[in-house]
């Protein structure tokens, strides 16, 4: 099935972010919006991307916002630092999923769903910043990956799971000592996201059993929102319900509040 | 989603969030047709991994189950829950609980038909006496043990030597039950319980298919547990008449023990030790009399005096086993294994030492037994997948060899359906060591393919 060079291979082949996008990231960094948005006026598919988000029903506008300089101000510092990075996140999806029964249209509804529903949970657990912000669009590389990889053996990973519930992250951890999370990591490593990001994200398994305090608890609430988004019933029929492995024992003390932040929230 | 499945018992595991609007994204069309295909004796949910349930979400699960056990007459019902979703299900489905409840999936294996495990020493408890009664026999007649407590002092008690149990058995619950003639293996006799009335029913309760297939395989020796039958019709009688006609065929011995006939027919017996059924008073003047055991068939299930020799058809097949054998081992591996000779002889084991078995066997448009010799090192390394870690725990270790065989059953069910063959397959069998193979399988002639896998070398051998 999947061996460790086509891992390293997938890594080898992840590209780096592109230049203009670490150039605007970099004036994020530095608080200043005007020159993030002059440089990011210099890539057509990124002011696209931006223009056609701020755009989208969700946001209320009547009138077509079509300047950067607006839309950053719109979205604030932190809200386009996470949209940065989901951009660059669209980069990575496959023209064509393999594995899930995904289209663009339901993975960007994902990521956008995802990330309003983290910064719900930010501000009830008053840990909002710019990097907790980020730190959800790392997420759904993992599905990314997962389909990358594992979208050539479905009818084994099938036969597979016909005697044994396995998922495909325990799958891929077993066959190559790395689990998607890693790969994550790596994904992160490669864009020069912060480190906390990767670690929130990888601790966002379920799985880690060293991770505390705050980075902890993003975890956990990053892990039910997770499998929140993916009871959906388009995920679901996507086939993403049984991609990792639900660790329940993990969130079950924070159920009760997760519930009253983001599905009493979500169904009012 | 799929069903695992696991000996004859299939299991559904959703995740997260169930309820009325997303359940039925869970299953499909073809997830549903694939389900009613399975060849399984239990069909379970389990809410292991759920964390929000609702009525509405698993009534959509439930009405599949319910629909499933209509067609085949299987037992079905949810598992893996707490205490809390217990009371939660009980409260939603309240005297209308038609299907079982099992707290785990272990427990539930107990009450699983067919039953090739060993007898089971459990603790039992329900504050229904009902339910408390109808769960012991049920243990009782699957070969196990229960120990039942009374109260809930006394479980409380003796729940502090869990050490002495298999399972503790609470949060359980037995919905509309005995679907299926319960079967278990006893050395090398297969015991079927019977009970009540017996009527052209029996037809649809009792398990063909694996009744056959344990013929196939070299059980020779029969036994129907009938203390608990107070009588049968003509349409029983037929029903087993038959059945000894095709137990003569392989040379197999048919019993009854405990059968009384105040309100049975004597006249049924004599049919019945005409058509070559024997009676016995009690199970242990079969089991207990070793002399016995071996004039019946029951001391080795080894294959008859008459070998059924392979057929065109199967020797032309054999690229598709080897190929499904091959590329299992591959696809839990990522190494390749080589065929080094091919011959078609009785099966030859040179080194006997340190070796694990398997076999499973396939029957339909082509039948046969696939069985495979590793070194014990071989078969661990081809079920590091499965098993997940390091491990010597030899149980561990075959009970993963059976899964490993599963799936090269499953593909090359898949290869013959291909060529418009259509076959089942049967329960996979594990092997501690060549002897208890060899019991089996020393007399069939078949083909013998040696094949090596990372310096070691390993037998697949193919029969009828």
């Amino acid at each position: 099935m999947i061996t460790t060079e086509e891992v390293s291979h997938y890594i080898q082949n992840i590209p780096p972010a592109p230049s203009v996008l670490r150039q605007t990231l970099d004036y994020l960094r530095e608080d200043d919006l005007t020159k993030a948005a002059k440089c990011a006026e210099t890539d057509p598919a990124l002011k696209l991307y931006l223009k056609t988000l701020i755009n989208r029903p969700i946001y209320g506008f009547r009138q077509e916002v079509s300047d950067l300089a607006q839309i950053f101000g719109i979205l604030g510092i932190s809200s386009t630092q996470q949209t940065l990075y989901n951009y660059l996140l669209s980069l990575l999806v496959p023209k064509q999923w393999s594995l899930f029964a995904l289209t663009d249209h339901a993975f960007y509804d994902l990521q956008a769903s995802l990330g309003r529903k983290w910064e719900k949970i930010l501000k009830h657990l008053n840990l909002h910043n710019r990097e907790t912000e980020s730190a959800i669009t790392l997420l759904p590389a993992s599905i990314i990956v997962c389909d990358a990889l594992f979208g050539a053996h479905r009818n084994e990973v099938e036969q597979l799971r016909s005697v044994k519930a396995l998922d495909y992250n325990t799958i891929l951890q077993r066959l190559s000592k790395q689990s998607l999370f890693d790969l994550c990591s790596e994904i992160a490593a490669k864009w020069e996201m912060s480190p906390t990001i990767a670690r929130i994200v990888h601790a966002a398994s379920g799985l880690d059993v060293e991770i505390a305090g705050d980075e902890k608890v993003l975890a956990q609430w990053m892990h039910l929102l997770l499998f929140y988004e993916l009871s959906q019933n388009v995920y679901v029929t996507a086939g993403l319900n049984e991609f990792i492995d639900f660790q329940i024992d993990f969130v079950q003390d924070i159920y009760e509040s997760f519930m009253e932040v983001v599905a009493h929230e979500s169904n009012g | 989603m799929r069903a695992t499945v696991k000996g004859r018992v299939a299991v559904f595991h959703p995740q997260g969030f169930l309820d009325g609007n997303n359940a039925p994204s869970f299953l499909t069309i073809d997830d549903i047709k694939a389900t009613e295909a399975l060849n399984v004796d239990m069909l379970l949910v389990s809410l292991k991994k759920v964390i929000f349930f609702n009525k509405n979400g698993l009534d959509v699960f439930v009405r599949l189950l319910l629909s499933i056990r209509n067609q085949k007459h299987i037992s079905i019902g949810l598992c893996d829950y707490d205490s809390v979703k217990f009371k939660t299900i009980n409260s939603f489905y309240g005297s209308n609980l038609n299907f079982s409840l099992f707290r785990t999936e272990k427990i539930a294996e107990l009450f699983a038909p067919t039953n090739k495990s060993d007898s089971k020493t459990v603790l039992l408890y329900n504050e229904d006496p009902s339910q408390r009664s109808a769960m012991a026999i049920e243990l009782f007649d699957y070969g196990h043990n229960p120990v039942i407590a009374q109260s809930k002092k006394e479980f409380d008690e003796k729940k502090q030597n869990a050490d002495l149990y298999y399972a503790i058995i609470e949060d359980t619950y037995l919905g509309l039950f005995g679907q299926k003639i319960a079967t278990r293996v006893t050395g090398n006799a297969i015991i079927y319980t019977i009970a009540n009335f017996l009527d052209a029913e029996i037809g649809n309760t009792f398990n063909i298919a694996y009744h056959n297939n344990s013929l196939n395989v070299g059980f020779r020796l029969f036994i129907f547990d009938a203390y608990k039958v107070v009588s049968m019709n003509v349409h029983a009688l037929n029903f087993f008449t038959k059945l000894a006609s095709s137990a003569a065929e392989y040379n197999a011995t048919i019993c009854f023990v405990g059968l009384t006939f105040e309100k049975t027919p004597v006249s049924f017996k004599n049919d019945l030790e005409d058509a070559g059924m024997m009676f016995f008073d009690t199970m242990e003047e079969i089991l207990k009399n070793k002399e016995l055991l071996q004039e019946l068939g029951g001391s080795s299930a080894s294959a008859t005096k008459h070998t059924r020799s392979l057929t065109k058809t199967l020797v032309n097949e054999l690229p598709h086993f080897i190929d499904a054998t091959v590329s299992t081992i591959a696809m839990m591996t990522n190494a390749v294994a080589t065929k080094t000779s091919v011959n078609i002889q009785t099966l030859e084991v040179k080194e006997t030492a340190n070796q694990f078995a398997s076999s499973i066997g396939f029957y339909g448009d082509v039948d046969g037994i696939i069985i495979l010799v590793f070194p014990k090192n071989i078969a661990k390394k081809a079920c590091e997948l499965l098993i997940g870690e390091e491990t010597d725990d030899e149980e561990a270790i075959l009970d993963s060899l059976a899964e490993f065989v599963n799936i090269i059953g499953g593909r090359a069910k898949a290869l013959l359906g291909e060529k418009k063959h259509i076959v089942d397959i049967t329960l996979p069998r594990t092997y501690e060591d060549v002897d208890a193979l060899m019991q089996m399988a020393q007399n069939k002639k078949g083909v013998q393919v040696d094949l090596s896998f990372e310096g070691s070398n390993f037998i697949f051998f193919l029969t009828r």
